[in-house]
């Protein structure tokens, strides 16, 4: 395999590649010319084994280990987990913990979103709507450490309930910080369905049919904007969701500006959902009694994470230590889903695609391997393939 | 002759670390970590925090960098990448381990695919505890490893004083290197971030 | 949206009124197992649920019941609403060849390309081939979620349980 640098776009600054050392890549995409021919998905990158280790840790133990999976929807991983374990064990948490858990899934989902919003805008090239956005995400992430102790990994679950509860100063600051990204998220909602640049970037882009997105198995907001109505806090109430319902969010262009707008009108979902839970939280404990051993048994925990339908397989064999804990997280379906999607369209559209579903894995590191149709083969850094993107695209819009 | 060379050369470092003390560049690697880290970081270039007022510019090729912040439990497929990275940064060069995972493997030692921290793989000089770090802490750390090298090397050659080298002879009196102030880029530094 | 009680019958009745008299359980309300008798009847019911418009390959667990008992066993799960329809296969540990449902359900690939690699079930017609998760350099034959393979302690490191 003969590495060449960059044709006249850019010299592959990670030096001199080894024969000997086989870099694993996360995408193997052949081109022809400037079209994408094919692509596969090698992950791995962040497979540290949690399985495997879940097998030889305590039920109390594995929550932590869960919780941190992905640093962005910790809590929705620690929620599914624990709803699965609870229902193994026969315990029910206590209403209003089961309403903090919302209350904080909630609070994540608007974080996530913002994060994204910002990641993907800076995919885009614009750099000033990433400092916008996650400056306001700060609003959250206040609230988030006032609520839990914490910005990230916030541990609000305990098995059997929450550790975490909320006053009446909480519930004021919560209030104070929603109404202010309200207002900054309708701003958000402008920019992206009216600004000429960023809709050049978005719209008509990367197109799935609602029978695509059914057929390739997306999940969450990336599915929805594509028409498919499928949110598991509607069709499968869990936690409080049925006490709190919510409204599925979806669009059908299915492009990438339709990715954009869901996620920001699920925002002003997140924000009427959490409102009203503050309004009307129930009295009560917020933690039950739970058996440090399991019973035998089997169960399926499904939640909504940020970025989709997250799937939690749990078998018990009696004992204080798990059995099988199986995870599916929604980007793996989203990944192949969009990885097909991107056949046929133009290189620099890749980066956008790829954003726009909010994939769980960190923005620096990822290689992408490019193979022309003549046979040669280029190594790019996600870096490269961005900035060869925004090029392209300052190209276009001369 | 030998002497003023030294002392040449002792000066060129200095200006070249004093040089890196006032505007460092970093470069962010993740090894395998969860993201909590890497958004605590990027949220250090963001408005609340604006790391780069402190004339911090986060780079995207090893070349240019002074300094790596490097996340993750070092997963095997990061591995090469990560050694690759530190290879091609040019000396001096500082590597700061960010997180529990990167301190110890945290909350995945002893898993499978996983080497256990960055020092596992590489030489670090700072670690910054957390899971992850706040914002301010990552700070915090990043700062005092920019502190340090402020302070002067041990074990000068005789008649060499601190601080500023002392050519052509002349003898000035110095302060012990306990007594000297920090510069005051670095305090400045300090101070913003408390 | 199909109501969840509405889906388990249906699904039930696929199972047991099918040619191949497949044995059902019911473990939780809105939970069906189906317990496949060979590889074989694996597409054939998986288009079935399709044609019904049950729900869709949501994931794919590998279990290990242990070396004793000679066998691996694979669990497709189908969701419709709040409906888990789970279609249970069991294999034996040496040379299990499984036909790829990913022909008809694409999202079906990455989820046979873990299990492959974390089993060692072979996945007869599935076209991308490589390691998902594991590293390049991952042994042969070496298949990390089965109970008889143990993580190698790092020298120094504390065990998982201390």
């Amino acid at each position: 395999m003969e590495e060449t640098t960059g044709t006249d776009l850019f010299t592959v600054p990670i030096g001199p590649q080894h024969p000997a050392l086989k870099e694993p890549s996360h995408f193997r995409i052949t081109v022809d010319g400037e079209i994408v021919t094919g692509a596969v998905v090698r992950l791995g990158y962040a497979h540290r084994g949690i399985e495997k280790a879940a097998e030889a840790r305590n039920w109390v133990r594995n929550l932590y280990l869960f919780e941190r999976v992905c640093g962005i929807c910790s809590h929705i991983h620690a929620t599914a987990y624990a709803l699965g374990v609870e229902r193994l064990a026969g315990v029910e948490a206590p209403p209003r913990a089961q309403a903090i858990r919302v209350l904080v899934a909630e609070l994540e989902r608007i974080h996530s979103h913002l994060l994204w919003l910002g990641v993907a805008a800076h995919e885009a090239g614009f750099d000033t709507l990433f400092m916008y956005s996650w400056r306001d995400r700060e609003a959250i992430m206040d609230v988030l450490e006032g609520l839990t102790g914490n910005r990230v990994n916030y541990s609000a679950n305990l098995l059997g309930g929450v550790k975490c509860d909320v006053d009446d100063a909480q519930r004021d600051a919560i209030l104070k910080a929603l109404d202010v990204l309200e207002g900054r998220s309708h701003h958000y909602l402008d920019v992206v369905t009216t600004d000429a640049l960023f809709l050049q970037r978005t719209r008509g882009i990367g197109r799935m049919t609602r029978n695509q997105a059914e057929v390739m198995g997306a999940v969450g907001p990336t599915a929805r904007a594509s028409g498919v109505p499928r949110d598991v806090r509607v069709d499968a109430p869990y936690a409080a969701y049925a006490r709190y319902p919510v409204m599925r969010v979806v669009e059908t262009a299915g492009d990438l500006e339709a990715r954009f707008v869901v996620r920001l009108r699920e925002l002003f979902e997140s924000y009427r959902l959490i409102r009203y839970l503050l309004d009307n939280l129930p009295a009560g404990e917020i933690r039950g009694r739970m058996p440090r051993r399991v019973p035998q048994g089997e169960t399926v925990s499904r939640v909504e994470a940020p970025r989709g339908e997250l799937f939690y397989f749990l078998k018990s064999n009696g004992t204080d230590t798990p059995e099988r804990v199986k995870v599916r997280t929604p980007t793996i379906y989203n990944l192949t889903s969009v990885v097909k999607l991107v056949v046929g369209h133009q290189l620099a559209d890749v980066p956008m695609i790829l954003a726009g579903i909010d994939p769980c894995f960190s923005c620096n590191d990822r290689t992408v391997q490019l193979e022309e149709t003549n046979g040669r083969t280029r190594r790019w850094t996600w870096d490269q393939l961005h900035r060869y993107s925004l090029e392209v695209e300052h190209g276009r819009s001369l | 002759m030998a002497q003023n060379s030294n002392r040449l050369a002792d000066t060129m470092n200095r200006v070249k670390t004093w040089a890196r003390i006032n505007s460092p560049w970093v470069i962010h690697f993740n090894t395998g970590s969860c993201n909590g880290c890497d958004i605590e970081i990027l949220a250090t270039l963001t408005p609340r925090y604006d790391l780069e007022r402190f004339g911090v510019k986060l780079k995207g090729s090893p070349r240019h960098a002074d300094v790596l912040l490097a996340t993750g439990p070092v997963t095997a497929q990061a591995r090469q990448r990560l050694i690759r990275v530190y290879e091609q940064m040019a000396e001096p060069k500082f590597v700061v381990a960010i997180g529990s995972c990167a301190l110890s493997g945290g909350a995945f030692r002893g898993c499978y695919n996983v080497a256990g921290g960055i020092d596992q793989v590489i030489p670090v000089n700072a670690y910054i505890p957390g899971c992850p770090p706040r914002p301010e802490a990552i700070i915090d750390g990043v700062v005092k490893l920019l502190m340090s090298l402020a302070r002067p090397e041990p074990a000068l050659p005789e008649g060499h004083r601190d601080g500023v080298s002392n050519v052509e002879g002349r003898s000035e009196p110095q302060a012990s290197a306990v007594e000297r102030a920090p510069s005051p880029a670095p305090a400045e530094v300090l101070e913003a971030a408390r | 949206m199909m109501p969840t009680e509405k889906a388990i019958e249906i699904g039930r009745e696929l199972a047991e009124r099918w040619t191949f008299h497949l044995e059902t359980r019911q473990p939780e309300p809105n939970r069906l197992d189906v317990l496949l008798a060979s590889p074989d009847d694996l597409v054939p019911f998986a288009v079935a649920l399709r044609v019904q418009r049950i729900g869709y390959l949501t994931a794919v667990t590998g279990l290990d019941p242990g070396p004793e008992s000679g066998m691996l066993e694979l669990l497709y799960h189908f969701c419709q609403g709040a409906a888990v329809v789970t279609l249970r296969l069991q294999v034996p540990r040496q040379g299990a060849v499984i036909p790829t449902l990913s022909m008809i359900i694409p999202s079906a690939e990455s989820s046979e390309r873990e299990i492959a690699e974390m089993f060692g079930v072979t996945f007869d017609g599935l076209r991308a081939a490589g390691h998902l998760y594991l590293p390049e350099e991952w042994p042969e034959a070496t298949y990390p979620l089965r109970k008889d393979w143990c993580p190698p302690v790092p020298a120094g490191a504390t065990t998982a349980e201390s």
